[in-house]
Order: C-alpha cells, then structure tokens, then sequence
C-alpha cells in the first residue's frame, strides 16, 4: 500500500497537483480503488519491462561497435589471434556462433578462443560473429558482429615472372649456369636475373666468362654485373666478360710469362728481396693492359652500334690463376662493387683480394666503362696477387649475392660469415637447397642455380656466384 | 633490411571536420591497400601518420605495410603545423636507421604533407628541426582556398595544391602519393638508387596543380 501511496503521489506531484490537508481522506479512498491499484502494478511492469529493453538493446549495441584488434595475417604464414572473451568484457554473452571462415583457411578454437590458420586468400575478410546475451528471449534472432581481418598477399605471388623479349637488340638468355674444370680444380658458376627484372620482363644484367688456357697453364674467370641505370648493361657485362678472355686467348703467350715463372719460384724460395717488387709489375702491367683492352673494345663497340657509351656501364671483376709445384698464383683486378674472396684450404681464413667500390662513399660504384678509373690514384688499389699452397674455395659474386648474405661490406672480411654462407650452400638455409661440392657431381650446375632461388626481401637484384674448388 | 619510411603529416584541425577529414582516411585506406599488392612496397615501404591540430601526434609509428592498420581520425582545434613538423624531424631522427659499417641503414623517408589551412603556431621554429634532417624529398599538399602555399613552399619546394577539400579531390591526391611510393620503392630495389627530384615521381593528376 505504502508503494502505492508513494508512486501516485509522485505522479499527482508530476502533474503539479498537490493534495492539501483537506484532501488527505479523499486521496486515501482513491489510492484504496482496487482499479488504481492494478493501473500502478501494470505501469511499474511495463516500465521494469522497457528498462530490461533499452540495457539490452544497449548491451548489444555496445559489444556490436565496439573495436577488437585483430592483427593483419598473410598468405601461406600461421596466423593466430585470440578472440579473448573475459578481456573483452564479454561474460554476458550466452551462445554465439563464428561464421564466414569458409576457404578462407583460418578456423576458430571455442575451447582456446582462438581464431588461427594458413590464410589461403587475400583482402579485408569480414568474419561474423552471431550471438545472444543473457537476458535475451529464447526466440529472439541472434545478433551480429563483424570481424574485419587484413589478410595480406603473399609476396612471393606478388612477383611476376615475364621473360625478356628475345627478339630486343643485344638480348640474352635469362638464367645461365656452367660448371667443368679450373686448372685441376673444378668450377661452378650461376648467373640468374633478379625478380625485380622478371617482374618487368627486363634482361640480365649480370654476366660471367671463364677459360682455361692449355698453352701457358693460365685460366681465368671474369664475373661483371652491368648497371641498372644503364639501358644496354647486358652487353656490356656481357663484353666485359668476353673481350677479357679473347685479350688473354690473344696476348698471355706473348707476355714474358717464363720470367714471371722464374721471379714466382724465387719468391717462393725467398731467393729474391726484389721478388715483390717484381711481382707487383707484372700483375700490374699484365691486368692493367687486360682491364684497358675490356675499356676499349666496349667503347668501339658503343661507337660502331652508334649508342653511347654510358649505355653499357658495367663492373668488372677478374681472376687469372696459375698452379706451380709450390702453389696457385692468384692475379686478381676489381673495379666496382662485386667481391672476390679467397678461402684458405682449412676455412680459417678469408682473404678479400679487392677493395670493393662503394656508392655510399668515395663516390659511387665505378665502372669497367668509366675512362677515368685508369687515371685515378685509387688504380693499384684493384689489383691484387696471392701465392698460396692450396685454397678450398675462391669466389666471385655480384652484389644480388653478397648484398643479401654479406649485407655491408665490413662482414666480407669476416670468416665466421663465410663459413656460414659456405653452410648455407651446402643446405642449411630454409629451402634445404644443397649444393654438394664433395662428389663427383654432374647437377652442380643446376644445384647452384636453385639454391639462388632464395627468398630475401628487399633483395630481388641479379644473382651470380662463380666458385672455384 | 633497407626499409623505405614514408611520413604522413596530416591536418586534422577543425576545418577538416566532415567529408574532407573522411576523404583523408579514406584516402589512407585505399593506398594501404593498393600499396600492398606492389611486390616491391610491401617488402620495403614502411609508414607512419602524424597529425596536427592544436597539438601534433604520432598516431602511427613507422610500421610495415603487412601489419599497418588506419585508426580513425578526428577533426578539432588550430593548426599546429610547426609542432607537427618538429615531432617529424624527432622522429626521422629516431625511427630511421643509418647507415654504419656493420648495417646497411634505411633508405631516406618520403615526406607528405597536407593542411587545409594556415599555421596557427610558430611554424619557423619547427622547420628549422626539420631542415635539420635528411629526407629524399617532401611533398606538401595545399588543400582548399584556405592553405597558404608561401607558407609550404618555404619548407619544400614541391607544393602543390588541390582547389577542393572534396572527397575526389582529396582521393587524387592520395592516389599520387600512391603512385610515388610505389615508384619509389620499385627504383631503389632495382638501382639501388634514391630518388631525390621531383620530377622523378609520376606526373600529378590533373585535379593537383603544381605551385611554382
């Protein structure tokens, strides 16, 4: 009675009624009518009825909007979100349902809320959540919330893979590897063009030559790697490479190597102070007339083809290597960034046999086509020599290969670096590519060229390793 | 990993309120997505926004294509262009790798800008830090009768300017910026080489016209 009292009260009071002293009996009566007495009890149910309606309808709104970070996925990688119920203050809801996970590759874990997978496709997925809180009418529809998840393309399937036009002046092959003899050793070469040009259907750049000259006991191997700016670097790696090896085919018989066999052995006998002196000239002199000879045959070619000669900016990097009784005899010159690096026979020690060109300092990378590398005071720094017992590797690559497994330069210097590319090359790498340098192996070549396949990114330039074992 | 940071500096003062602020991350939003189906931009760009208004904010630090996601944006209060610079200069300062011998740094950020309006604070003070820093380049974007293009031309000479604050308007803009980081990125990866001049980035569409 009490309640009633109070409410009508208040609803008279609402309606700026007040119930004087004169009224009060009056009032009583009223509130006693059995039919104002159920008129409160209906309106106080509607009401608690309609507040039970708006928290609801509220609640639901709330959870719809409200934001759940789910991290981007990728294609072809794990993913793994946890949908964390309790977190999200979500303890009121009753019964839910995940929906539009079908071929999408992810599925959802009710017991570990856990939503995970392989994505198999991309774009901006929309996953549904159906669901009903509790306070919800059994007959009520379910309520939806949308997941929006980020799944990311594959890279890999980014690029595209469109070969170069055969028919284009000065066009060559896209993929190139070789393998055979050096000396008594063996070699192996792989020379592949980059994803960033299959992308684009554009050449090789790079390039590589090797000989050996049954004559006089010498042989060589060039690598060159023509400069992405320069729209006919093709071929001018490609001549860098081959013009080097005619002036050898042509001129090594003519050079006085018999003395040089001389002044080699009493430098190994230590018989003569002079002996390094004398070395040096002749290395000096020797792979100086080669590297001009590489200058001007890929000039008078710019020339005849009526193109400039900027168009075949190419680097150069050369070993001529000779075995005597007491050892090999490595002659080496360089110009631009690609390293040459000698391995002793126990891998403990790694010999640089050039002084890379750098384009961060001292100026940019030079090239084989650049007249003024001859005239600069920086020149005897791209020749080098060593006379070694034995060696178990000597390697020539292109920055495609060192940028991605060297990264700065300063690590070319390190042998722990080199065991572990050397590691890396016999398998130890996420493809399981094996190059297998121990047996009699006829697929070296093919090996080689698989293991360049490997996936770095930011690294998609043309990829060639020469290795001598 | 030499990544590619692009700075996004966006003006989120009051003025921006309705469909222009809408327009910007719509805008943002679509280059995510076309960004992310560039094999080159994916692997190498990473992007960060900054937006100005009373106060200038990093909302995005310099994140991954892959994982970034756009968070919502409010229009209110001035034009703390000059904050915002200075909290870029900041950073660049710290976000971006540099070169040693014993890593390979990052490549040099691309900076967008785009205001709706004129500097409310002392804008001086915050591009001297940011003159300060080295970028490959900085575009600033005038949008609407109300931006002051003296005023961008002083911290770039790259300004250009958008006649409307519409949602195509603002759109063309972001698909430029679109086009340049893709290019961008497709450059260094194939030359290893940075672009550092204008007019090394794809021709702006029509809707943007060059100040000069």
């Amino acid at each position: 009675m009490e309640e009633i009292k109070r409410y009508l009260q208040s609803f008279l009071f609402q309606n700026k009624i007040d119930i004087p002293r004169s009224k009060q009996s009056l009032f009583e009566d009223f509130i006693s009518d059995e039919i104002n007495i159920t008129a409160v009890k209906i309106i106080k149910e509607k009401q608690q009825m309609m507040m039970r309606n708006w928290n609801l309808i509220n609640r639901i709104d709330d959870i719809t909007n409200q934001s759940v970070f789910l991290p981007n996925g990728t294609v072809n990688k794990t993913y793994e979100a946890k949908i964390d119920f309790i977190q999200l203050g979500w303890d009121d809801i009753i019964s839910y349902e995940i929906q539009n996970l079908e071929e999408t590759g992810l599925s959802f874990d009710r017991e570990k809320e856990l939503l995970s997978g392989n994505p198999k496709i991309s774009g901006d997925l929309k996953i549904k959540m159906l669901f009903k809180i509790d306070g919800e009418a059994e007959e009520t529809p379910l309520n939806e919330k949308v997941f929006a998840v980020i799944i990311n393309p594959d890279p890999k399937s980014l690029w595209k893979n469109i070969e170069s036009d055969k028919n284009a002046p000065f066009s060559k092959e896209d993929n190139a590897a070789a393998a055979g003899s050096f000396l008594d050793k063996k070699i192996v070469v792989a020379s592949k063009r980059g994803r960033s040009h299959a992308n684009v259907g554009s050449f090789r750049e790079d390039d590589f030559a090797f000989r050996n000259f049954s004559s006089n006991g010498w042989s060589v191997l060039a690598v060159s790697d023509g400069a992405g700016s320069s729209s006919l670097s093709r071929k001018g790696s490609q001549l860098a490479c081959d013009t080097l090896i005619e002036y050898f085919e042509e001129n090594l018989d003519k050079e006085n190597l018999k003395e040089f066999d001389e002044i080699l052995f009493s430098h190994y006998k230590k018989t003569d102070s002079d002996s390094s002196k004398k070395i040096s000239y002749f290395v000096y002199n020797t792979l100086l007339k080669a590297a001009h000879f590489v200058n001007q045959k890929i000039e008078e070619f710019a020339t005849e083809n009526n193109e400039e000669l900027k168009k075949f900016h190419a680097t150069l990097i050369f070993a001529l290597v000779k075995k005597y009784d007491f050892g090999y005899a490595i002659l080496t010159f360089g110009v631009g960034d690609c390293p040459i690096g000698l391995l002793n026979k126990d891998l403990t020690e790694i010999t640089l046999m050039n002084v890379i060109d750098v384009s961060e300092f001292g100026g940019g990378t030079r090239f084989i086509t650049m007249p003024e590398i001859f005239q600069s005071d920086k020149l005897s720094s791209r020749f080098g020599f060593k006379l070694v017992n034995d060696f178990s590797y000597l390697m020539l690559m292109t920055d495609g290969i060192y940028d991605p497994k060297f990264v700065v330069e300063a690590n070319l210097e390190k042998i722990e670096r080199w065991n572990e590319f050397l590691s890396d090359l016999k398998g130890n790498n996420e493809d399981g590519s094996k190059v297998d340098f121990e047996n009699e192996n006829a697929d070296i070549a093919a090996q080689l060229s698989t293991w360049m396949d490997f996936w770095s990114p930011g690294n998609h330039d043309d990829r060639t390793l020469a290795i001598i074992y | 990993m030499r990544r590619l940071p692009v700075y996004l500096l966006l003006d989120t003062s009051g003025s921006m309120t309705g469909e222009p602020i809408e327009a910007v991350k719509n805008g943002v939003q679509m280059m995510i997505s076309s960004l992310r189906q560039n094999p080159q931009a994916i692997e190498t760009a990473f992007l960060s926004v900054i937006t100005f208004d009373s106060i200038a904010q990093q909302i995005i630090p310099l994140t991954d294509l892959a994982s970034f996601q756009m968070v919502d944006l409010k229009a209110t209060g001035v034009t703390a262009l000059g904050d915002a610079l200075k909290l870029t200069a900041q950073k660049i300062e710290t976000e971006v790798a540099k070169t040693t011998t014993e890593q390979k740094g990052d490549w040099k950020p691309l900076v967008f800008i785009m205001t709706d309006g004129i500097p409310t604070d002392n804008w001086e003070i915050g591009l001297a830090e940011f003159k300060k820093v080295k970028t490959a380049f900085t575009v600033a974007c005038a949008a609407g009768a109300g931006a002051d293009t003296n005023v961008l031309k002083q911290i770039t000479d790259t300004v250009v300017s958008l006649e409307n604050t519409d949602s195509s308007s603002i759109g063309k803009f972001f698909q430029w910026v679109t086009a340049s980081i893709g290019v961008t990125s497709t450059r260094i990866e194939d030359s290893g080489k940075e672009l550092t001049n204008f007019k090394e980035l794809p021709p702006p569409p029509s809707e943007l016209n060059i100040v000069v």
